[in-house]
């Protein structure tokens, strides 16, 4: 699925995925809250272009790996709550270590202890 | 009720429409955007600042939206239609359960659309077959056959120069064709047969655009006089007859004794007209060109319109031809002009009313079916009630519950459209196997896929329609009460069973419709039955020889044969009188010739004396047993070279002679042979004759001597005991006398009445099939309704019989149901067959379409009907003991 967003630090494909799932792994969140937590989280390193995020949010739901209900914000809005499904929780899983390993495959290249 | 949401329901309309999946990805990014601008402005940007680096963070959110949008869409499509497909699933395979446990109401109900379904069937294989189905020649559609029309008599056949004119100066056709339908004598192979063929000019297969299968087809030039005769085959007949044997072509066979060359053979599809098995060409004689010709109309013609040429164009072009054809020669063709209809609309134009009539008769039946069914189902939804109620309480929507009830019917009906069609295979059989065989294109009536497709559609409709009435009456109560109620609540039922009236009340109406139309063709047919034919049919037996003129060439070798012939038959043991003649009745012989009287012709031209021309030999009227009425008939003083004479029918004497006096009157006809015209003085009147059909006023007629007029086509008639007198034993006779003769219609008295009943006769049998099968399940219904108001009125009859009423009278009350419900079937009914009945009239002989007999007698059988339906229940009821009945339900 093409992504829109290719102007910044160009995410790996599925790198994404693998950031939002972990962020709805703390607990329910709305979009704005993830693009908040990842923005905090990476000191806006990886500036993650928002309709990206929203597109690959919905994706997540279709396949199951996520699931939304819409609620009121605490400023009274209407919004769309996120969290993770028991489908989202392995794949998180599976995709961590996945990711993980193939950071540290990477590094053992580039560092060589 | 709100049908739109019941129906959103049904079939699983998004939960999230377009445009609630828009609202939701708008909402989506507003808020975002607003909670960015806020946090941002809680930094202390300046708003607008903060609005603007909002919105650029977010990147392109109208493209965002769109594609999102759209996926979002197509997966809640899926989503939808997932779990439609296993809703769809449970409900089949729940339904298949429910069903199956309740095996005697699947039976009725899966046997009465099996009735339905497969009587629609049949009848529509044949409206498809003979009516809808195009010709099977290359596009049938611009097929078109060219009539001459009179203003007196109607349509007629083209006489040859009328068709040479047509053919030169039209615009209209690609080709126009000529043929004519006649006989000939195969012989040289086997027994001698008389062959069905057509005449037909040189570009007959060229414009049906048949090509052959073996060999080749007539080509330019071979219609001509003087040409050698050719044959061209039908497979059937060189599979028949030649063991379709692989060196057909070239070879020689006899037709009427003389040399024939075969030089094509072409598939069946090309049997036209009807049951032609061999075709050779016109070569017209120079004698059938001149313009006196004119006057004899026999030739049928052909065309094919070319390409953009409307049908009404066409009928233009060919009455302004016929228009100048009238002016050039006004002696022969004034008060004639043309016109053309489609192939199709000739061949089966006079069975499309018929047909029709059988297909409505049908829809009727099937209406009775729909009501019948949908009664069992509103009685075994309502049986359901509680279980519908836990359903609805435990969180099944009004439309899931609907949808599960219509699952049921649909199951239930194509159940019954499979066996349906099973028995439209069988009644398709039957209906072309019964069929009279004058009906055309019966090789073409089967079930095709478009029947099939029609069948089932019919099915599928059949179980949506009875299904959903009930479903929606059932869904429609309020949960709490049902439940507290224990579906014992009268609310639901009272509905029900006014609908199932309602339902028995149609079915009645229906079945009194098409009984009344049974009624009719029965009175009818029964009319028909009482008609004398003007001859005695039982012990009368007959058949026919054609003399081929090779071997037969003048009068008096044709009159030879006869004397000989009618010596060796009259010494057949069982024969009482022999007699040859040319035409028998009840068969559709045509041959009218004017005549003047006295030789006198007629001052008033709208009294043309004319009359049908028969030949009989001395003992025919005997022999037919046609009464003689004054004078004498044919004697042996009446032969070859004698004064010739002449016996006419009453119905002649009548309307041409004052007083019906025409002894001695010298009548002459235009027509003749060897230079002397057929005529004679009137010696005798005999009784009128029906010519063609029973149900057909019998024309005047008049009787050459057949010894003065011999024919080349004989039939002779035998009186004697018909069981005596065989086949084999004739053939060996005619065989003796010429062996290459072949015999054919060989017939007895009673075959010629019942041919000439087989249509109406047909017609009736199919009707009556309908409305018995209708009036039997209108009466099944009948006593569907009873027998359930009987059930649910226990403890009120145990009360009633408690305070006094006697077993009389509660079996009166009972029955006074069921006579209630049929009488208000019948005044619906009655009315409604008053209507539609003049749609039957073209059916019906003698017998007024507001015929009060019949309607009184259906009205008779349906009371009956009604009241044996409630006897059993009503007896029941009368039997019960008060403390059973009380304790009861």
């Amino acid at each position: 699925m093409a992504s829109g967003n290719d102007s910044t630090l160009s995410l790996l494909q599925g790198t994404l995925d693998l950031l939002i799932l972990q962020a709805l792994a703390w607990g329910q969140m709305h979009g704005y809250g993830i693009s908040r937590l990842i923005r905090e989280r990476t000191n806006e390193v990886l500036l993650v272009e928002d309709a990206a995020l929203y597109q690959a949010l919905h994706r997540l739901e279709r396949k199951g790996c996520i699931e939304a209900e819409w609620g009121v914000s605490d400023n009274n809005r209407r919004a769309k709550y996120y969290s993770l499904t028991t489908a989202g929780r392995r794949v998180l899983r599976r995709e961590a270590d996945e990711f993980r390993r193939y950071v540290g495959a990477i590094f053992a290249v580039l560092d060589p202890a | 009720m709100n049908i739109g949401r019941v129906f959103r329901r049904l079939i699983e309309l998004p939960t999230r429409s377009r445009h609630r999946i828009d609202r939701d990805l708008d909402d989506e990014v507003a808020f975002h955007l607003e909670m960015r601008v806020r946090d941002l402005t809680r930094l202390g940007v300046p708003e607008a600042d903060a609005r603007r680096q909002a919105t650029k963070e977010f990147g392109d959110a109208d493209r965002f939206k769109r594609v999102v949008g759209r996926e979002d869409r197509s997966a809640e499509r899926d989503r939808r239609l997932t779990r439609w497909m296993r809703d769809f699933s449970y409900d089949v395979r729940f339904a298949i359960r429910q069903v199956t446990r309740s095996p005697l109401f699947a039976t009725i109900a899966i046997l009465t659309v099996a009735i339905g379904i497969g009587a629609n069937t049949a009848i529509m294989s044949a409206v498809r077959g003979i009516i809808l189905r195009p010709l099977p020649f290359e596009s049938p559609e611009t097929l078109i056959r060219i009539y001459s029309r009179s203003d007196r008599l109607g349509p007629t056949a083209v006489s040859v120069p009328d068709f040479i004119d047509l053919r030169a100066q039209t615009v209209s056709f690609v080709g126009i064709a000529a043929w004519y339908a006649t006989t000939t004598n195969l012989s040289g192979v086997g027994e001698p047969e008389r062959l069905d063929i057509a005449r037909v000019s040189d570009n007959w297969f060229d414009l049906l655009g048949v090509r052959p299968k073996k060999g080749r087809t007539f080509v330019a030039g071979e219609d001509v006089f003087g040409t050698p005769v050719r044959a061209v085959l039908s497979e059937a007949l060189w599979q028949r007859r030649f063991g379709a044997d692989p060196n057909i072509i070239g070879r020689s066979l006899r037709l009427d004794g003389a040399p024939v060359e075969v030089i094509g053979v072409v598939a069946n599809t090309g049997t036209f007209p009807a049951g032609t098995e061999l075709w050779t060409t016109t070569r017209f004689s120079p004698d059938d060109l001149v313009s006196s010709s004119r006057g004899a109309r026999w030739l049928r013609v052909l065309s094919r319109l070319k390409p953009g040429v409307s049908l009404a164009q066409a009928n233009e072009d060919v009455a302004r031809v016929a228009r100048l054809v009238e002016q050039r020669d006004p002696g022969h063709n004034r008060g004639y002009t043309a016109f053309a209809v489609t192939l199709q609309e000739a061949i089966v134009g006079d069975y499309r009313r018929p047909l029709f009539i059988l297909l409505g008769a049908v829809a009727l039946v099937m209406l009775v079916v729909c009501a019948n069914v949908a009664g069992l189902m509103v009685a075994r939804t309502a049986a359901r009630d509680t279980e519908i109620a836990v359903r609805s309480a435990i969180g099944a929507g009004r439309g899931r519950i609907v949808r599960q009830l219509v699952t049921e019917s649909v199951v239930l009906a194509l159940a019954g459209g499979a066996l349906g069609l099973a028995l439209g295979v069988v009644g398709t059989w039957l209906l072309v196997h019964w069929a009279p065989p004058e009906i055309p294109r019966l090789d073409d009536v089967g079930i095709d896929r478009v029947v099939f497709a029609f069948s089932l559609g019919l099915a599928l409709v059949t179980g949506i329609a009875f299904g959903l009435a009930p479903a929606l009456q059932a869904s429609r109560h309020d949960v709490r009460t049902r439940l507290q109620t224990d579906g014992r609540g009268m609310a639901g039922r009272s509905g029900s069973v006014r609908l199932r009236r309602l339902l028995v009340v149609s079915e009645l109406a229906v079945a009194i419709v098409l009984l009344v139309g049974a009624g009719l063709l029965l009175r009818s047919f029964a009319n028909l039955q009482r008609v004398d034919p003007g001859f005695k049919p039982a012990g009368l037996t007959a058949f026919t020889v054609t003399l081929p003129e090779t071997r037969y060439p003048k009068d008096e070798d044709q009159g030879r044969f006869m004397e000989r012939a009618l010596a060796a038959l009259k010494a057949l043991p069982g024969v009482e009188h022999a007699a040859a003649s040319f035409g028998l009745p009840l068969t559709d012989t045509r041959f009218q010739l004017s005549f003047t009287i006295d030789r006198k012709a007629s001052t008033d031209p709208s009294f043309e004396p004319r009359g049908q021309v028969r030949v009989a030999s001395a003992d025919y009227f005997q022999s037919m047993g046609i009464p003689l009425v004054k004078g004498r008939t044919f004697g042996t003083q009446d032969r070859w070279g004698a004064p010739s004479v002449i016996v006419v029918s009453q119905e002649l004497a009548r309307r041409f002679f004052p007083n019906g006096d025409a002894i001695g009157h010298y009548i002459e006809t235009g027509w003749g042979r060897d230079g002397h015209k057929l005529g004679g003085e009137v010696v005798g009147i005999v009784g009128d004759v029906k010519q063609f059909g029973l149900s057909i006023d019998a024309p005047p007629a008049y009787y050459a001597a057949a010894e003065q007029w011999p024919t080349d086509e004989i039939t002779f008639a035998l009186r004697g005991n018909s069981e005596s007198i065989q086949l084999a034993s004739i053939r060996a006779i005619i065989r003796d006398i010429d062996a290459e003769l072949p015999i054919f219609d060989f017939t007895n008295g009673e075959s010629l009445v019942r041919a000439s009943l087989a249509q109406p006769r047909f017609y009736l049998l199919v009707i009556a099939a309908f409305a018995a099968a209708a009036l039997l399940l209108a009466v099944i219904g009948v006593y569907g309704i009873i027998a359930y108001t009987v059930r649910q009125r226990t403890r009120e009859i145990g009360v009633r019989m408690a305070l006094g009423a006697s077993a009389g009278k509660i079996l009166r009350m009972v029955v006074g149901e069921g006579v209630a419900l049929a009488a208000v079937g019948l005044g619906i009914g009655v009315s409604v067959a008053l209507a539609v009945t003049g749609e039957i009239r073209s059916l019906l002989f003698q017998v007024n379409e507001r015929d009060w007999v019949t309607l009184v007698a259906v009205a008779g059988v349906l009371v009956v009907a009604a009241v044996s339906a409630c006897l059993v229940p009503a007896r029941a009821a009368a039997r019960l003991g008060p403390q059973e009945a009380l304790r009861g339900d």
